[in-house]
């Protein structure tokens, strides 16, 4: 520090440049000032201030590096390669890297060792958080999907705060569902008749107990039956939920199904074509405590006529409801969720103080944190009002309580509060239940359990953090935080919807045919591929590089027929291991990523190259110019035959289009054995396949599976860098700022230090500064 | 929704039509101060439909100018109602091109389409852009009818990861936007925009339904209004500004109410929701084009923006045998088979706005007028030449007379670009909204 006056006052550029160097290391004068010159002064010094920007127009030194402001600017277009413009010469990545560094550690004053954490806006809940939350809450399923418009997204994901908005529509909706939701989540009539509900495979023909109730043909006389155990004997209604399957097309098949109990018909029904998803046969009987006996017989009708198919009855389920006198009422089970103490007593005071125990359990619950007495009595007072209105239960008095509670902002926001909300200097950790709620929302997609909550409350959840992480990643809830991320960051959610001309792309004429070898089916396995593969990883805690190298993955028959891998025969997918000389390894050969950045009707090595940069490296290039030919038209201008290779080949005859395309070109081009399917393919329109190439940073690879290999060994701090960022942007719900590249590094860099193994980046995600901690509002620069 | 039920609510709608018109919807001439109204007094609506990627222009330009035009060959399925269009050229949004912010055109043509504003180059941390003329007529008239404006779209999920060249997806979907930084997130599913405008459930039921939930929701709104006002004392000045977002959709829920007990029973269209979304993409469309109109005609709104798909949509029409994407077929470079394709995607959109014209004419208005005569319809995109992005000369199609202050049946070109903005001045007015400026606007487009 003494130092640092002293040479400030002598205040020539070369010194004050090593005051800084306890930074970034860099000295500003040799090695900062030259490339600022090479690329930047052109347009921006030296009496240039092109876009009225200027980078040397400060009276002194120190205010010239005091300008924050300006800076910033600087960092953000290095960043997204806004500048310099394309058709001026380009600083090399390592470059870019070198100046923004210092930006960061000099200019910012970045401190690793204290980090900023940070701001994240207040959150809603996406769609996906929405629908989990309440499953969670109230054991409702709700299809927010259906329900609610499209979540924005920002950075590549939908849990980011600042683009989540309430439009006046959703706020509707959200008044509406809430509703909704009660109804389905309250007994709104008070106790009912108990009913259960038996699975039609529980049916079975007592000589051949093979068959069951789910499957019965309409030409075979059978009689299929269960044996129920009964605890109060009375009246009975007995309902059969089924269908009529077998053909699409109407048929003359015909058949009689009867519903009979300990041995008496009770009702019949003619069963012939008919396309609705349900039908239903009610009858009913009285049964006795103790074992009943009930019966689906089928007595055949009518043969179907020539050339039409037969039919099948497909039954889903028996409900059993009773006694139907109402002598033995009570909850079904899912309300005990709410009233956990069953129906309510009947004297006004002993009503009050349970309506509390419930209020104060859903909205803690709901609120992810204890609940103020204010609003608890306020809460109170309405489902008590509710409940004096004329004829309306105490039921219906809890649900619109309940009703207000996920209306709230403190549910559909999650809110974080903290001291001094304005004043950016200001960094506190996040109490607690606001740590809880992240953590649940990052690895459940929904608010946090008991456990969590109960940890929260007694101040201990920092202290057993890790022991936390891994029983949510171990927990069946982690299925969502894998569909969610990997969904979105190595886009499977799309794979399924994605539109394909898959006749074109396998030519085949026969849309049948062609639907034969690609249909539904070998989509969704290809997005539980990916998925499957991902979670195995962070559940068997294994190194991040097998979706680079891994020598396995999780196929079932169909993919593996698909891919051409033999020796799979389960229909259920599972862990395959895979030859050394299989031609497939690692994510960049899983169908969902080929075809994801596949057109519909060829490969696209640019889309594919680009993949590879933005999800992988972590390096995207900036924006495509506008204006530029597509493939096609370069190689029919050139009149000629030309091998993907050779057609890429001529994207970078230009300069301006060069600089980018000779980046992910051939990232792109390695993966041309597999075509926008995902199949693997020798020639291309009879021309030999060229795959081999070299990153931008000179690292060469022969094919797809080197390339992954290259990415796993060479470019390992880019791929966990990479990674890092990913995750992070998700978990916290904010794009990457310049503050944060100290936390990725530190991470990066103990995964590193730990072989890649997923926990460990788990782990540090939750005990980084920006997960841990928050700060006021505002920024940290000093403006000039 | 299956083909029998598709058949029985537009069964229903041909019911519809056959009701007596809304007499009660007439206001005074005198008294409404032109707000919205026609000069018989009859509701006067504002309707938006956009279409992605540009068209092939060489179709599309009409032959000749003023009243004396030919329609040129996408534009034939409007051949019908020649007499009430109007096609408009040499419009153009200049904050559509990249400028400074580079690459992002379909995102930028979504977004300026309506607005005439810059996107803020975002993918999420602040964005920015402006409010739209539907939003401004809203905010003016809104409080006319029960919904003060109605957004619908066909799009029902984002893509997955970032969306154009480093612009949120925000942008690319929304094409209504209450203010620079509040879009109007669309309805996408018919059902929820039915259930919306006339209730849920059945006849009586759904009456009852409606009425049951306005008083409840009363005690709710009370209590979600206090619980916010003590959050938002505890929050900072970005989360206050998002919690005033969800301020702001209470508020209009309990404008609604009001509104409700202001505007009596719910408009009882006599026939069933439809029952969800159309695996089939004309279908969809149509059956939003049915609620659109259905809206106008109880006067549920007088304001609609429609985005038949967002800019840069990709979609595939295997039904009218293209296969390939229509965002890859748009980047054309002259090649015949991409641009037949492409005239065929064209004339496929076209016929659907003249599917909304004819629905628009069949039905009778309050003054014994079509719904499409008390209407300013426009049709549009963000792009002219999708091939070169291109946001001058945008295609530009204006239905209607708003019942007679628009003439229509004419070919309306300028000498130079004129900022599409300066059309929104002109329509705005027209609507009854006195302002002279509008987004990058230079003044009102003169004769149309």
């Amino acid at each position: 520090m003494i130092r640092s006056v002293f040479l400030l006052s002598i205040g020539l550029l070369l010194t004050l440049a090593e005051a800084f160097a306890a930074g970034s290391g860099l000295n500003f004068k040799r090695e900062v000032v030259p490339l600022l010159e090479n690329y930047c002064h052109d347009c921006h010094a030296d009496g240039s201030d092109k876009g009225g920007f200027q980078l040397d127009g400060h009276p002194t030194e120190a205010k010239q590096l005091a300008d924050h402001e300006m800076w910033l600017k600087v960092w953000e277009n290095l960043r997204s390669q806004m500048m310099p413009p394309q058709k001026k010469r380009q600083p090399t990545p390592a470059e870019r890297e070198k100046i923004m560094r210092w930006i960061e550690r000099d200019v910012f004053k970045v401190d690793p060792d204290n980090p900023d954490p940070g701001r994240v806006t207040i959150r809603r809940l996406n769609r996906t958080e929405y629908e989990y939350t309440i499953k969670d809450l109230l054991g409702v399923d709700f299809e927010a999907d259906e329900e609610f418009p499209p979540d924005d997204t920002g950075y590549g994901f939908d849990t980011i705060g600042d683009v989540l908005s309430i439009s006046p529509l959703l706020m509707e909706k959200y008044l509406g569902s809430a509703e909704k939701i009660v109804e389905k989540a309250i007994p709104i009539t008070g106790p009912r008749i108990p009913m259960f509900q038996i699975s039609g495979d529980k049916f079975r023909d007592p000589r051949q107990p093979k068959n069951n109730a789910r499957w019965l043909r309409f030409e075979t006389a059978s009689l299929t039956e269960h044996r129920q155990t009964i605890s109060h004997a009375g009246r009975y209604r007995i309902r059969v939920e089924m269908r009529v399957a077998g053909s699409m097309e109407a048929s003359a098949h015909s058949a009689v199904l009867a519903l009979r109990a300990n041995g008496k018909q009770l009702v019949t029904e003619d069963l012939s074509w008919d396309n609705r998803k349900s039908i239903y046969l009610t009858g009913e009987a009285d049964l006795r405590r103790g074992v009943n006996t009930l019966g689906l017989q089928i007595q055949p009708k009518e043969q179907p006529e020539v050339g039409e198919n037969p039919l099948r009855l497909a039954v889903r389920s028996v409900y059993v409801q009773g006694p139907l006198s109402g002598a033995h009422r009570k909850y079904p089970s899912q309300y005990l969720r709410v009233f956990t103490d069953g129906p309510p007593p009947d004297d006004v005071a002993g009503r009050r103080v349970y309506a509390r125990r419930i209020l104060q359990q859903v909205a803690t619950r709901a609120f992810r944190r204890p609940v103020d007495e204010p609003t608890l009595d306020r809460l109170v007072q309405l489902a008590i009002a509710h409940d004096q209105e004329e004829g309306v239960m105490f039921e219906k008095g809890i649900g619109h309580a309940i009703t207000a509670v996920l209306s709230s902002p403190r549910f559909l926001f999650r809110a974080e509060i903290q001291a001094d909300p304005n004043d950016p200097g200001k960094v506190v950790d996040v109490d607690d239940f606001a740590l809880a709620s992240r953590l649940s929302y990052f690895l459940w997609s929904s608010l946090p359990d008991e456990k969590l909550m109960d940890l929260a409350s007694k101040g201990e959840l920092r202290k057993d953090l890790r022991n936390q992480i891994d029983r949510m990643i171990e927990d069946p809830k982690a299925w969502r935080f894998i569909r969610n991320f990997v969904g979105q960051w190595l886009q499977t959610r799309d794979v399924e919807a994605i539109h394909v001309d898959a006749r074109r792309i396998l030519r085949i004429r026969d849309s049948r045919q062609a639907y034969r070898v690609f249909n539904n089916k070998v989509r969704s396995a290809m997005r539980a591929e990916t998925e499957m593969m991902f979670r195995y990883l962070v559940v068997e805690d294994r190194s991040a590089l097998d979706l680079l190298t891994g020598n396995y993955t999780f196929l079932n028959r169909t993919l593996a027929r698909f891919y051409g891998i033999e020796g799979v025969r389960n229909d259920r997918m599972e862990k395959v291991a895979l030859p050394a000389d299989s031609r497939r390894s690692g994510i960049l050969t899983h169908g969902s990523v080929l075809l994801v950045t596949s057109n519909p009707t060829r490969t696209s090595p640019v889309k594919r190259g680009l993949f590879v940069l933005e999800n992988l490296l972590g390096t995207p290039p900036p924006p495509a110019p506008p204006n530029v030919p597509e493939l096609e038209e370069v190689v029919r201008r050139r009149g000629g035959k030309l091998t993907m290779k050779e057609a890429m080949a001529l994207h970078r005859e230009k300069p301006i289009c060069a600089s980018c395309h000779e980046r992910f070109d051939p990232l792109g081009l390695a993966l041309e054995n597999f075509n926008a399917l995902g199949m693997w393919r020798d020639e291309q329109n009879g021309l030999p396949i060229e795959t081999d190439g070299a990153l931008i940073t000179g690292e060469k690879f022969r094919d797809a599976k080197e390339l992954g290999k290259v990415i796993a060994t060479q470019r390992r701090p880019d791929f966990y860098r990479c990674l890092t960022e990913k995750l992070l942007t998700y978990a916290l719900g904010r794009g990457m700022e310049y503050y944060d590249t100290p936390t990725i590094d530190h991470i990066a860099k103990q995964l590193d230090a730990d072989l890649g193994r997923m926990r460990t980046l788990f782990y540090l995600i939750a005990e980084s500064a920006p997960f841990q901690k928050r700060r006021g509002d505002g920024s940290r620069l000093l403006a000039h | 929704m299956n083909e029998l039920n598709r058949r029985h609510f537009l069964r229903g709608l041909g019911a519809c039509v056959a009701l007596p018109a809304f007499e009660s919807l007439l206001t005074e001439p005198a008294t409404a101060a032109g707000r919205a109204v026609t000069s018989t007094g009859a509701p006067l609506r504002m309707a938006y439909l956009y279409v992605p990627n540009g068209v092939i222009l060489d179709a599309w330009r009409p032959h000749g100018t003023g009243t004396d035009f030919k329609l040129n060959r996408t534009m034939q399925p409007f051949a019908a109602f020649k007499k009430d269009i109007q096609i408009l050229s040499k419009l153009e949004h200049k904050n559509g091109y990249g400028g400074r912010d580079g690459g992002g055109d379909h995102a930028r043509a979504n977004a300026t389409i309506l607005t005439g504003a810059r996107p803020r180059k975002t993918a999420g941390s602040d964005i920015r852009l402006g409010i739209s003329v539907d939003q401004v007529a809203a905010l003016a008239v809104g409080n006319e009818t029960r919904f003060a404006s109605l957004e619908l779209s066909t799009d029902g999920v984002r893509k997955s990861g970032a969306c154009d060249s480093g612009y949120s997806c925000a942008y690319q979907f929304n094409l209504s936007w209450r203010g620079p930084v509040t879009p109007m997130g669309p309805e996408h599913n018919p059902r929820l925009v039915f259930e919306r405008l006339f209730g849920s459930g059945n006849g009586d039921a759904r009456k009852k339904n409606y009425q049951a939930r306005v008083s409840q929701k009363r005690s709710i709104l009370d209590f979600v209004l206090s619980d916010a006002k003590t959050l938002h004392a505890q929050l900072g000045r970005n989360d206050q500004q998002k919690l005033a977002e969800y301020l702001t959709g209470v508020r209009e829920v309990e404008q609604r109410i009001e509104k409700a007990e202001l505007f009596g029973a719910l408009p009882d269209v006599k026939m069933e929701a439809p029952e969800g979304i159309p695996g089939d993409y004309e279908r969809h469309i149509r059956l939003m084009i049915d609620l659109m109109v259905l809206a106008f005609q109880t006067d549920s709104t007088r304001i609609a923006t429609f985005s038949l798909a967002h800019d840069g949509s990709n979609r595939s029409f295997k039904d009218i045998g293209v296969s390939e994407g229509h965002h890859h077929l748009s980047h054309h470079r002259r090649r015949d088979a991409y641009m037949s394709k492409l005239r065929t995607i064209d004339k496929f959109y076209s016929k659907q706005f003249a599917y909304y014209l004819e629905r628009m004419s069949e039905v009778k208005d309050a003054d014994g007028k079509s719904l499409l005569h008390n209407s300013m319809s426009l049709y549009a995109s963000g792009l002219s030449d999708g091939d070169r992005h291109s946001h001058r000369d945008l295609p530009v199609v204006l239905a209607g007379q708003a019942g007679g202050k628009l003439n229509s049946d004419r070919h309306v070109t300028q000498r130079d670009d004129v900022p599409m903005s300066n059309l929104y001045v002109n329509l705005l007015n027209k609507f009854g909204v006195p302002t002279t400026e509008f987004g990058d606007s230079t003044g009102s487009l003169r004769g149309v």
